[in-house]
């Protein structure tokens, strides 16, 4: 009876057991490292010297980039983040709907996705060019005189949001099999308790589909402030620096400036950030996430909290 | 009991890491069958690298005892060597160009130079070693280089019924030229400068206007806000404001190549670029500012350089020799100049009306140090000063020169 | 779900426009691909190339040795996917369906390692793959799949959770072990999310082109994702030949997508109940 209850207990940890090997191996390590390195002044070929907290307080009150890049990421990040999973949101719906030939824009509206990110910056950087770029030639044939997408710092952020909404695709992919997957019938019923399709969608679909959306909220979040090769490729941070990220500004303090103590002290700040945000969101998502339904119509038991 | 199990193992494993990373590497840089193993990194495109794989291989077959691995990092080069450097992982032989950043982890070389007598070394340009050592050490062998020169298309030249440029010509030549081009040639302007420089080029419109980013001991006051500065910044900032010139978001050869500019000041790179696309273009030495003497250029000169932690030292400097042989330099022609006495009179390169310009350029340029060379932390200051160019230079904003620069003097 | 025409026409042309939005970089992409580079960069721009230029193609794949780089995005490509499945569904099975102690903080952990920028990280995994030999192989690729990704367990754990409390009592009455109610009864159920994790995964997997770049050395050892990328040099990009190296990198995952379409969809409609 014993061994029962052991192997009972130590069932879950052996069913995580390979996360927590692969977690050992190969994140913690460099994990602990950098956040070492982050104490320390790690030129790159010399020795490196310790300096405490140093490199933090320089940040925080000498650095004027640092408060500069941060108020960027966490402007695009509060833009970008429900601005993005609005339109997937949207997206999804549009090809779960029931007419002719919607596979095809689903196909269409994934590949976006699925070319390279190399490419994508390359290609939106002619788009977008000022002068000779596609856009604002169309623009011009409309009668509009186009800004100076990368140029005009008024315009570059937003001009970064256009090309980054481009890889909407997962985000849509996800919401869109959650949807597909809920039961039709559920929908019937309620269409014979006489929902019409606004009601059908705010009182069945999205609670249902709550989970994921946290699940894209918080990768949304996190894939923002970590946003580093496209806007490298398309502006460099530029113009005038209205769009050097926060991501941007730690991979050129280790890269370009060869500070690699300072930019692991950027990161570690950068981490604490995301797992607060992080944290709010889940703090608060027990109030509006659902993780338990029953199939059917009639008993609208909605179960609050997590499991 | 599980977690304190779980903790020890995270001690143990990050111990491991940290005790490991200090210590040295088990590999001993020789292949399966006892050749040495080089190393060698280059930034070539992915156009160039077959080229280069060729020549690698002709050394390979030349010599049994070596075997060359080429990399080629394209356009990541900086930073798979700055990966490389704090891993303590670099390549033996490495193609180099920024020796403040890196010569930390860098060999000097001139005990290897002076071993091969005094023929080798003087065969290179002299002034190209100023630009591969820092320090009186010498860091890197050269092995290409170019100068600015300014290029012009004689088509819209011609179009618009004035005289080509020459090398007399200075800053008020090519101005007057823009504004009659813009006028009279529809949709064309004269001139075009980026509009974000690598200040690291800039810097020579301030040398031929008679100043510097820095005084020799690395003062920005007094020098980067100086008159002159100033001057030169004005001198473009009003020709993009008047309409004759475009600040340009890259380079500018696009525009160029386009026909959609007639003049631009730029190294040699583009060069194999136009003649593909059959531009019809002249190059002559970069203008001077009226009453300054010649102009000057700077200089981008690629080396080859070894790595401190080589384990292989006297094998990279046989292929260090190699390839900067004059059969190399002969094949990196149309991509870079030259840097070889005998090879220039070789080829004939002071014939071709394309590339006199760059060399005249390269005599007038001799004694002078980027500000890159004396200033520790150039990278920041590079930055910054880029920023500055943009506010002077990016038609959203266009800030008052004399502002901007005494602002960036201070730091 | 009758749908009145109106709607119908409503929702056809807002996919138009989002099409429209999302196909015309894709179709203007595919036209240069076919011009010279002096058409790519000429302005006004025009559509269409005036000669089909079907060498480009043919250029672009011999400029480098693609051949190698397609098996070796294939290798990755695969081992990846086939390791994330496996041990993404393991552990987020863990996660979702059992109480235990340290849980929530454990949970916590997996969350928090998608939060740390590469960048920083990366030297001193370099460090560590360095240790074990594997830089230059696709060793440091491949083998860190197969023990969970914190953005694929997450997400299928959420999946999980929303599946009902009682719904392996049947099978546990029956005294089924652990192991025999994930495989047999929970994998089948979780088929539309394996799907999609796996479409998920190789599409990024396909693209990436930070992590060969920083672990491999030489060409032998390139996926297709970062021979694209070495045609963007230090001073000029050869746009052609990326153009389209770009088109012909895009047609495994579109093939792969379509087919699995059907398969993320293929209802849990009533097998819930």
């Amino acid at each position: 009876m014993k061994q029962k209850n052991l192997m009972k207990t130590a069932t879950p940890y052996l069913f995580i057991l390979p996360w927590i090997i692969g977690f050992l191996v190969f994140t913690i390590g460099p994990l602990i490292f950098s956040l070492i390195m982050s104490f320390f002044d790690w030129p790159l070929t010399s020795d490196p010297s310790f300096v405490g907290v140093g490199n933090y307080i320089k940040m925080f009150t000498s650095d004027k980039q640092f408060w500069k890049s941060l108020t960027i990421s966490l402007k695009y990040a509060a833009i970008f983040v429900p601005l993005n999973m609005i339109i997937a949101l949207f997206l999804a719906m549009l090809i779960t709907q029931p007419v002719r030939g919607v596979k095809v824009f689903r196909t269409i509206f994934y590949i976006p996705t699925v070319i390279s990110g190399v490419a994508v910056s390359i290609l939106w950087g002619w788009i977008l060019n000022g002068d000779y770029g596609v856009l604002n030639y169309l623009l011009s044939l409309l009668g509009i005189e186009g800004p100076k997408w990368l140029v005009d710092p008024a315009w570059a952020l937003l001009a970064v949001i256009i090309a980054s909404a481009f890889g909407v695709g997962s985000m849509m992919l996800i919401f869109y099999t959650d949807i597909k997957n809920i039961p039709i019938d559920v929908y019937e019923a309620s269409a014979i308790d006489g929902a019409n399709p606004a009601r059908q969608f705010f009182s069945i679909t999205l609670p249902i589909i709550t989970p994921t959306i946290l699940f894209n909220l918080i990768t949304s979040i996190i894939s923002s402030f970590q946003q580093v090769t496209l806007v490298m490729l398309l502006t460099g941070g530029g113009p005038l620096k209205s769009t050097y990220f926060y991501g941007l500004y730690t991979y050129n303090n280790a890269f370009k400036h060869h500070k690699l103590g300072y930019a692991s002290a950027n990161a570690w700040v950068m981490f604490v950030i995301i797992l607060c945000l992080t944290a709010l969101v889940f703090k608060s998502s027990s109030a509006w996430v659902f993780y338990e339904t029953e199939a059917g119509g009639q008993t609208k038991k909605k179960k609050g909290g997590k499991k | 009991m599980k977690k304190r199990l779980a903790v020890l193992l995270a001690l143990a494993m990050t111990g491991t890491m940290i005790l490991s990373a200090c210590g040295g590497k088990e590999d001993d840089g020789k292949t399966s069958d006892g050749k040495v193993k080089v190393r060698f990194a280059s930034w070539d495109e992915a156009e160039d690298v077959d080229a280069q794989q060729a020549m690698v291989d002709k050394f390979n077959a030349e010599h049994d005892d070596i075997e060359v691995t080429l990399e080629a990092y394209g356009g990541e080069f900086d930073t798979k060597i700055s990966a490389g450097m704090g891993s303590n992982d670099t390549p033996d032989v490495m193609y180099m160009w920024n020796y403040p950043a890196y010569y930390q982890g860098l060999e000097p070389l001139d005990s290897c130079i002076e071993a091969e007598g005094e023929d080798y070394k003087s065969n290179f340009y002299d002034t190209l070693w100023n630009y591969n050592s820092l320090d009186g050490d010498t860091y890197g062998i050269p092995i290409g280089f170019t100068t600015h020169a300014l290029f012009y298309n004689k088509d819209i030249f011609a179009e618009a019924g004035i005289e080509e440029p020459t090398n007399d010509w200075t800053w008020d030549d090519v101005i007057a030229a823009s504004k009659t081009i813009t006028e009279k040639c529809e949709g064309k302007k004269g001139f075009s400068f980026q509009m974000k420089p690598d200040p690291y080029d800039f810097e020579m419109y301030l040398w031929s206007n008679g100043t510097a980013y820095t005084d020799e001991e690395g003062n920005l006051e007094g020098n980067l806000n100086s008159d002159e500065a100033k001057e030169v910044f004005k001198m473009f900032q009003d020709m993009e404001k008047d309409g004759y010139a475009v600040a340009t978001e890259k380079s500018g050869t696009d525009e160029f190549r386009s026909g959609n500019t007639a003049m631009y000041i730029y190294g040699s790179w583009s060069i194999n670029t136009l003649k593909e696309d059959g531009v019809n273009f002249g190059v002559v030495n970069i203008p001077s500012f009226a009453g300054k003497g010649d102009s000057v250029s700077i200089l981008s000169s690629s080396g080859i350089s070894m790595s401190k932690d080589s384990k292989n030292k006297e094998a990279a400097w046989e292929f260090i020799k190699f390839w900067t042989s004059e059969e190399m330099n002969k094949e990196r022609i149309g991509r870079e100049l030259p840097v070889l006495h005998s090879v220039v009179e070789s080829e004939g390169i002071m014939d071709q009306p394309e590339y006199t310009a760059f060399y005249t350029m390269l005599e007038q340029s001799a004694d002078y140090t980027p500000a890159s060379f004396i200033i520790e932390s150039w990278s920041e200051l590079s930055e910054n000063l880029s920023l500055s160019f943009e506010r002077v230079f990016n038609p959203s904003a266009m800030e008052d020169v004399s502002d901007v620069l005494d602002e960036a003097a201070e730091q | 779900m009758k749908m009145s025409k109106t709607s119908k026409v409503i929702i056809y042309i807002l996919l138009g426009l989002v099409a429209v939005y999302f196909l015309s970089p894709f179709v203007y992409m595919f036209f240069t691909a076919f011009k010279t580079e002096a058409e790519a960069i000429a302005y006004p721009p025009k559509l269409f190339p005036a000669k089909w230029l079907w060498e480009n193609f043919v250029n672009a794949w011999k400029a480098q040795p693609f051949g190698t780089y397609l098996w070796n995005s294939i290798l990755v490509t695969v081992g990846t996917t086939v390791g994330q499945i496996l041990s993404c569904s393991l552990v987020a099975y863990g996660f979702a369906r059992f109480n235990f102690k340290g849980k929530n903080i454990l949970f916590m952990v997996l969350l928090s390692t998608m939060m740390i920028p590469w960048d920083v990280t990366m030297i001193p995994q370099y460090m560590e793959f360095k240790m074990f030999g594997w830089i230059n192989t696709l060793k440091p690729l491949i083998i860190p799949a197969w023990f969970g990704s914190a953005y694929y367990i997450f997400l299928m754990r959420q999946f999980l959770m929303g599946i009902p409390k009682d719904f392996e009592e049947a099978a546990r009455i029956d005294g089924a072990n652990a192991f025999q109610i994930y495989w047999k009864i929970f994998m089948p159920i979780l088929k539309p999310s394996l799907i999609l994790v796996g479409v998920l995964n190789m599409i990024s997997v396909w693209n990436d082109y930070l992590g060969p770049l920083i672990f491999l050395q030489d060409r032998s050892k390139y996926t297709l994702a970062l021979g694209l990328a070495s045609f963007k040099g230090v001073h000029e990009t050869q746009i052609i030949p990326m153009l389209c190296i770009t088109i012909i990198m895009i047609i495994p995952p579109i093939i792969i997508f379509i087919i699995a379409q059907k398969y993320i969809v293929e209802g849990t409609s009533g097998s819930i109940k």
